[in-house]
């Protein structure tokens, strides 16, 4: 099963920082996202976009976790030399496309 | 521009809001503004305003925009003028202004030196909040045009000029302005949901955009026009509050810092949700700040189409000549991709078996000390269709400046924030 099945998400930036957030279906998959994507997944499927820390934040009440990583655009878009400049929008599938790892 | 002159006829709103100023476009209008003094706003302005400013003052709607951009007075200079060709008389055009650091850049705290590398400043802006723009539509204002502002104060500023409200209506008027503030994101655009309804085409490119009847509590019901195409759900209000936030028990406003822990979403009806327990606590001391620095020399970009049988080998071939070419220019610090396989998302791995585009770009940009050097860089792209693998086509290239965006804080003490009046 991808995060794709189970979740909705947008990602965003401000400055070099990397924002993704999910958004489960409903309440049961809520509970598979916060108990099998940790950030320590999303650590590693940043890897070779953000070097620092990824840190999660969980919203029960709205059924969401956020992955945000700093330095994941060194000093904003407009030094990126990718293709993609404004890339960040796409970077959500960077997570959606994924299995969903084991708990 | 449809989806604002609709609401503004509808009779059904009090206010239209246009958030026209990304992080980055603000350089724009700093570059405008250094070539003219009289410019700098938003160059979108007439195409915008024109049909929205005699909409929205027959049916009493104000507007508030940052389009000033760089410039908010001569803004609203072109505003009143637009006002009198439309014989709109005695109609209030309000600038905020305050925003622009660059006369006192050393009041702002930076991460890092903005500097380095040789910079030269662009310019700064703060982040201002609700304060400036409130005053003026408390002192009649129907137009109220800004530089730089936080979004969320923006589209919550007429609300709370209206409703004189509390710290908790401060939070969801606030919350209210966040949602708001990137129009179809709201409604079904950017939306990747797998489940529920997909807007077709013809959906997308008529879509309503989002309004909010904000009560006087803070708490709010959001909504689209009835009979507009939109997809206004749980799921995509949750996709847009959390939005670029960071922390979502600490968002920070100019204002106030927002809590969303304990925030509930409920659909009400179609395209209508209602939005509860918005928490906010603490006027910070002191505003974000961001700096736009150019570096010397620039960037240069550059692609060329393969395509046919063997597309994608030949155009990796064309990669590894390419980067051979550019470190024997003594280039450094540049990065090829494959537009079609990894420009966006970065490195595949593998491709999948069988995987063969028709057609796809090899892209290389390069960031160059000196203009001489970038045209190498094209010269060497325009190299590969004479001597690179066979049938190099569709070169393309630009230059762009060699611009960093730096952050900081600056104290709202030090930042003073006023309000020009003009009268159609």
């Amino acid at each position: 099963m991808k995060i794709s099945d189970i979740a909705a998400g947008r990602a965003g930036d401000k400055g070099d920082v990397l924002d993704l957030t999910l958004v489960a279906y409903d309440d049961e998959g809520y509970r598979t996202l916060a108990q099998r994507v940790h950030a320590r997944d999303v650590e590693q499927w940043l890897a070779h976009v953000a070097p620092s820390p990824v840190v999660r934040y969980e919203l029960a009440n709205v059924r969401a976790l956020k992955f945000v990583a700093g330095q994941a655009l060194a000093g904003g878009v407009y030094r990126s030399l990718h293709a993609g400049m404004h890339w960040q929008k796409a970077a959500i599938w960077l997570l959606l496309d994924k299995e969903l790892p084991d708990a | 521009m449809e989806p604002a002159v609709e609401l503004a006829r509808s009779g059904g709103v009090d206010f239209v809001g246009l958030e026209c100023l990304a992080e980055r476009t603000l350089v724009t209008g700093l570059m405008e503004r250094a070539a003219n003094p009289a410019r700098g706003y938003d160059r979108r302005l007439e195409r915008r305003l024109g049909p929205l400013v005699p909409a929205a003052m027959a049916n009493g709607c104000g507007i508030v925009s940052n389009l000033g951009s760089a410039n908010p007075y001569a803004a609203v200079e072109r505003i009143v003028a637009l006002c009198r060709a439309n014989s709109l008389p005695g109609i209030t055009v309000a600038a905020l202004v305050g925003d622009d650091l660059s006369g006192h850049l050393e009041d702002v705290v930076w991460e890092g030196d903005p500097l380095e590398e040789g910079g030269q400043w662009l310019g700064a802006h703060a982040y201002l909040g609700v304060e400036g723009m409130a005053e003026a539509f408390r002192q009649g204002a129907s137009i109220v045009v800004t530089g730089r502002v936080a979004d969320s104060s923006l589209f919550a500023a007429p609300a709370i000029a209206a409703l004189d409200l509390g710290t908790e209506a401060l939070a969801g008027a606030l919350t209210a302005g966040h949602l708001l503030e990137c129009g179809g994101q709201l409604t079904g655009g950017n939306l990747a949901a797998t489940q529920g309804r997909q807007l077709c085409a013809r959906e997308l490119a008529n879509l309503g955009y989002p309004t909010a009847m904000i009560e006087l509590d803070g708490s709010f019901v959001l909504g689209v026009l009835d009979g507009k195409p939109a997809r206004l759900d749980v799921v995509g209000t949750t996709l847009q509050l959390l939005y670029e936030v960071h922390d979502p028990r600490l968002y920070h406003t100019p204002d106030l810092t927002l809590d969303f822990g304990e925030l509930l979403l409920e659909e009400v009806g179609e395209n209508r949700v209602r939005v509860t327990g918005a928490r906010g606590a603490g006027r910070p001391e002191t505003l974000k700040a961001i700096g736009f620095v150019k570096r010397p020399g620039e960037v240069a970009d550059v692609e060329i189409t393969y395509a046919g049988e063997g597309a994608v080998a030949r155009a990796m071939v064309a990669r590894d000549v390419l980067r051979e070419r550019v470190e024997l220019l003594g280039l450094r610090d540049y990065a090829v991709d494959l537009v079609g396989i990894d420009s966006v998302l970065g490195a595949v791995a593998c491709l999948p078996p069988g995987y063969a585009p028709p057609e796809l770009r090899v892209h290389i940009s390069a960031r160059c000390t000196e203009a001489e050097e970038a045209q190498a860089v094209e010269d060497e792209v325009y190299a590969l269709t004479l001597s690179g693998p066979a049938g190099g086509a569709s070169l393309r290239s630009e230059r762009r400046p060699h611009v960093s965006v730096v952050s900081g804080r600056v104290a709202r003490s030090l930042v003073n924030v006023s309000v020009e009046y003009q009268v159609s």
